[in-house]
């Protein structure tokens, strides 16, 4: 089999590799597309609202190579919601010594 | 004639009292002669290049203030970061968590050799981790400990935004062990949110949340700071402290004299030999500079800043964050930023502000 068919056999191989990497990282893959937008939310929030800096500074400041897809800054409620890789989170200041949280 | 020398007498029992007496800042710093020359250009020019906000390439300083003798001798800031920006502090908040513990310690709530499940159950998981063990950065956990460039395999990422936001002390109890306690450094905020839990476990929940600010930010006048929690109301130790340059300013100088704030000896001084003690699993190299208990230092042979007094003491974070202390020479330095490189080096900032306080 190996020697008729080389090429699917290294692909085979391959994929099999690729499926136990999926499986052993399964936890960590399954929470890699919630970092954009956790980390976008949470560290505008505390860039605009702890540190009071101006909002097109905190927006240039959170971007990361990763892009993010929507972003809304309501200060009204002091609540900061941003989207990346198809996943939401929102972060809310609290208060002066507390800052900002990620909401659950 | 006599009166004349009468107040000779006086003048120089002034002088003398005056040349002794300590400078510490009240409700702002004190102010010194402000640095001037070509050592200070030299400084500026290292600092402050011109800033790139497209590229974010270079040092890119957003503060950098020097405090000699309790006074202000130099001190800058980039936009928008100012005078009154409480700054993101990023890993500074480690040592900062120290000095908290340092005062709860003078109170004999807890003892080094203490296992931290004795004040946090969670750790039940690894009672043999002692208070000290996690302060050298030693619990054996298997931590990952890296930001942006793994963001995959990183415990911190996870712990900060996905997986362990929710409880994060939690998220690092329930790492696994790679290693004995106590026998291996290894880097790790999830070893720090573990302390910032066992202290609330040392409280109780409604005074932990005010003790940063009982302990030590009122008794040294920090009017600035912010301590953002998890969703477990812990703080995050690792990571999330802000403070204005100058608010930081004044832990530098507490812990450049011994711990001790005006007349008051807030830290016990066997806490400060204890943050100052080189951890003695360390091996050279394995990081950027020598953990000492929460705090890093610049011992060994080579020091990891030659440049630099072997007395220095400092707190270090991300993206350039940090609080240089050296007792023998005086100073307190503190400089943010937001580097994205690793353009900025300690050892060179360092060495242009010694030349530049040179008479």
């Amino acid at each position: 089999m190996i020697r008729r068919r080389p090429f699917t056999s290294v692909f085979l191989l391959l994929l099999l590799a690729l499926l136990g990497w999926i499986w052993h990282e399964r936890v960590n893959l399954q929470a890699f597309p919630d970092i954009i937008a956790a980390y976008t939310a949470k560290e505008y929030c505390s860039c605009r609202y702890v540190e009071n800096n101006p909002a097109d500074y905190c927006r240039g400041y959170v971007k990361q190579y990763v892009p993010t897809s929507a972003f809304s800054d309501n200060p009204e409620r002091s609540e900061v919601i941003a989207s990346g890789l198809g996943r939401t989170h929102t972060a809310r200041w609290l208060g002066d010594r507390h800052g900002c949280r990620l909401t659950p | 004639m006599f009166r004349g020398l009468l107040s000779v007498a006086l003048l120089l029992v002034t002088v003398t009292v005056t040349a002794h007496a300590e400078t510490w800042p009240d409700k702002d710093w004190a102010k010194g002669t402000p640095l001037a020359g070509p050592a200070v250009d030299a400084l500026n020019a290292y600092a402050f290049p011109p800033r790139d906000d497209t590229s974010r390439k270079g040092i890119r300083t957003d503060a950098l203030l020097v405090i000699r003798d309790g006074e202000v001798i130099y001190e800058r800031y980039a936009a928008p970061t100012t005078v009154s920006t409480p700054h993101l502090t990023w890993s500074v908040s480690k040592s900062l968590m120290a000095t908290v513990l340092g005062v709860a310690y003078g109170e004999n709530r807890f003892k080094l050799t203490d296992p931290a499940a004795r004040f946090y159950p969670p750790m039940k998981q690894h009672p043999k981790v002692t208070m000290a063990d996690l302060l050298h950065w030693a619990s054996g956990l298997d931590w990952q400990e890296d930001y942006e460039y793994a963001p995959l395999k990183s415990s911190v990422v996870a712990m900060l935004y996905t997986r362990g936001h929710a409880d994060m002390a939690d998220f690092a109890a329930d790492t696994d062990a790679a290693s004995a306690p106590g026998q291996v450094f290894r880097y790790s905020s999830g070893d720090t949110n573990i302390l910032s839990a066992t202290l609330k476990g040392m409280l109780g929940h409604k005074a932990y949340m005010s003790y940063p600010w009982d302990a030590l930010f009122k008794p040294l006048g920090i009017r600035s700071a912010t301590w953002e929690t998890d969703g477990d109301e812990t703080f995050v130790a690792s990571s999330y402290a802000y403070l204005t340059a100058r608010d930081l300013a004044r832990v530098g100088l507490l812990m450049a004299r011994d711990g001790r704030w005006g007349e008051q000896q807030l830290l016990p001084k066997d806490w400060v030999a204890f943050n100052r003690q080189p951890f003695a699993n360390y091996r050279g190299g394995q990081d950027e500079a020598v953990p000492g208990g929460h705090w890093w230092l610049n011992k060994g042979a080579p020091r990891p800043w030659p440049d630099a007094p072997g007395d220095t003491l400092a707190a270090l974070g991300h993206w350039g964050q940090a609080l240089y202390v050296m007792p023998a020479e005086h100073l307190v330095i503190v400089r943010y930023g937001d580097d994205r490189d690793g353009s900025y080096r300690h050892n060179d900032l360092l060495k242009h502000v010694l030349a530049a306080v040179q008479p």
